[in-house]
């Protein structure tokens, strides 16, 4: 089986780790899979600006060099630890009402795709470029300042463009996800190096990304676990 | 007056006793100069290469528990040793443990290195580690067995280094000086600077004035008969600190113990204050038990702490002020010239919160006293003398303590 995680942040968005530290510190713990997967936020309220300000987010002038460097530290991985790294963005559209907002994860993602776009648009363009799609942190939390509650309250709408939804999510767990019977995979949502024991996924399948995509939409073979020292 | 006085001599004994330790590693660092030799022309040259040690099988046990910070590349230096006959055993207790898949990947990345990862529950004794290390021993095909913790990183020629001590068919044991790098969390910061000034200092003061065998586990280099003449590992099961006993007992047969000037890397990256807490209040304890009315000394040999006391205990003042501060720069600028000395990789900004480290140390350094048990591993035992563990009981006093303090840490998580 396969250890992933395939929600992590680095210093790109608001990771507290460099790149090259985080990727260190998963193939210094045996990882076999991992994304990397920094905010694009939204620039069309004042919650995204703030966080386009800050360079809380990768922005489309810089999202050419995060994949380039990405891509540079997953030759490395893969070459140190024998560890396949995957870029891709975490879609954050943050807006004051958690009712109105979601994160969407987009793994595998080759070209800039704006947090600013409709849902239908982020959804076609992913599609198009056949990165994996899922649903973040989608049920209530135990911090209730980072929910996200769009995509779960349109899943009738949505549900059909989601390859798969975080049925944990750190130290949460969203058991609707398992009542729904959507497929699932769970992941750090890292942004501190403790965030490293947390849920995980487990894969069954070969070490390559087209592998790695085909189990998690057939959602066979997929088994979660809470990693812990 | 007279109170500040009196400690304002204990700590200016503290401080000259860790001048001493300062000099003490300083002259073990000087070992490696000490064994340079001439060419014919009178050329300086390291030693090695014209003294043609021998480079006996050596079985590397590595017994592993969990994720250390740098897990992987500390396994790896391993690997890469520049020798030509070892084995590496990474020895685990359950196929569960995050480690084994660390193991996995180093020994399917070296199919041509001699690796072999064990995995075998042993329940000979309380000593955690022991139980870890003897199904790799019992798997080991060398007399020469080296015991090296998880969290140690080496150079390449750190095998090369320390076996030529055995040459010399009198010793018995082989040790090494330890430095702390890599931190990165307030925790592992504060580790590495108590790792590279009151560790360092005391086990080269231990082994340059009072010829005291102190060995540190982290690299531990003997021969397989020597350990059995001392009762091999069944002796130490039941004791906490078995790098000591084994040292001492080494030591009572007359067998020599060095202390290797090669230092060896213990990487602490990501420690929570906790867990440096934790570490010494266990290490403390074991000390305590160890060296009994010895231990008294530890206090007088942090300058810092003593130098605080006469505010708490006497005045808050201008003069006991700048007492205080005046032997903790003292102390900064020792410790930074230690770091200097040893090649320590941290910012010399980070030396300023040495005597942060050495308050946290000093207030530490009571617990061992007012109680008589230890966390390790998850398991809690009571300590002893020679740090003999015993089950912690499941009834009467103990176990309500225990319950009372587990409910107080489930609420308050």
């Amino acid at each position: 089986m396969l250890l992933c995680d395939f929600h992590i942040h680095t210093k790109y968005s608001d990771g507290s780790v460099e790149l090259r530290r985080t990727i260190d510190l998963f193939g210094q713990a045996g990882f076999d899979v991992i994304a990397i997967t920094d905010h694009v936020v939204n620039g069309d309220n004042g919650i995204g600006k703030l966080a386009h300000r800050f360079r809380l987010s990768v922005r489309e002038n810089n999202f050419d060099e995060y994949i380039s460097n990405v891509r540079q530290e997953a030759e490395r991985a893969l070459d140190k630890y024998g560890m396949l790294v995957v870029p891709g963005v975490e879609i954050s559209k943050n807006y004051l009402s958690s009712e109105k907002s979601a994160h969407i994860l987009l793994i595998d993602i080759k070209e800039f795709i704006s947090a600013s776009w409709s849902f239908e648009k982020i959804f076609l363009a992913a599609k198009e470029q056949e990165a994996l799609i899922i649903a973040c942190h989608p049920h209530h939390m135990s911090d209730f300042s980072r929910e996200t509650l769009f995509l779960w309250n349109n899943r009738d709408k949505y549900a059909k463009y989601i390859d798969a939804w975080e049925i944990a999510n750190r130290d949460d767990v969203f058991n609707v996800i398992s009542l729904k019977k959507y497929p699932y995979i769970a992941n750090s949502d890292f942004h501190r190096a403790r965030h490293l024991y947390s849920w995980k996924t487990l894969l069954n399948c070969e070490k390559s990304v087209e592998s790695i995509k085909q189990c998690i939409r057939h959602n066979k073979g997929v088994a979660i676990t809470l990693f812990r020292n | 007056m007279e109170i500040f006085y009196v400690f304002a001599g204990l700590t200016i004994l503290g401080l000259l006793a860790y001048g001493l330790q300062i000099w003490a590693v300083r002259s073990t660092l000087k070992k490696n100069t000490g064994v340079l030799e001439y060419w014919s022309d009178g050329i300086k040259c390291p030693s090695t290469p014209l003294l043609h040690h021998s480079h006996p099988p050596v079985s590397i046990l590595k017994p592993l528990k969990g994720l250390d910070d740098n897990l992987f590349d500390n396994l790896e230096s391993f690997c890469v040793q520049d020798y030509p006959e070892y084995e590496i055993i990474f020895s685990l207790q359950d196929y569960n443990d995050p480690a084994y898949k660390v193991a996995r990947k180093i020994k399917d990345k070296y199919p041509d290195k001699d690796i072999s990862v064990v995995v075998k529950q042993c329940n000979a004794g309380l000593n955690p580690k022991i139980n870890n290390l003897i199904p790799a021993y019992d798997t080991s095909k060398y007399e020469l067995i080296l015991i090296s913790d998880s969290n140690v990183m080496v150079e390449k020629n750190y095998l090369k280094e320390i076996i030529k001590h055995m040459d010399d068919p009198d010793v018995g044991l082989v040790s090494n000086i330890i430095r702390g790098v890599g931190g990165r969390t307030i925790g592992s910061v504060l580790e590495n600077l108590h790792l590279n000034s009151f560790i360092l200092g005391s086990v080269c003061f231990l082994d340059k004035f009072l010829k005291m065998p102190c060995v540190v586990g982290k690299s531990m280099l003997m021969r397989k008969s020597d350990l059995e003449a001392i009762g091999g590992f069944k002796a130490v099961k039941d004791v906490l600190a078995e790098d000591y006993i084994i040292g001492k007992k080494m030591h009572k047969k007359g067998k020599k113990v060095v202390l290797s000037s090669h230092m060896i890397k213990n990487v602490n990256e990501y420690w929570g204050l906790k867990k440096f807490i934790n570490r010494h209040t266990r290490w403390g304890r074991l000390r305590w038990k160890i060296g009994g009315i010895k231990y008294l000394t530890e206090l007088i040999s942090n300058p810092v702490f003593m130098s605080f006391l006469p505010m708490l205990l006497w005045e808050f003042s201008r003069t006991t002020l700048f007492f205080a501060l005046f032997i903790s720069l003292t102390k900064v600028a020792g410790d930074l010239y230690l770091g200097k000395i040893t090649d320590s990789d941290s910012n010399p900004l980070v030396y300023l919160l040495s005597p942060v480290k050495d308050i946290i140390i000093g207030l530490i350094w009571f617990v061992p006293i007012l109680s008589n048990t230890v966390v390790w591993r998850g398991n809690r035992y009571l300590i002893g003398k020679d740090s003999v563990l015993s089950p912690c009981p499941d009834t009467g006093m103990w176990s309500w303590r225990y319950r009372l303090v587990d409910a107080i840490r489930a609420r308050i998580a």
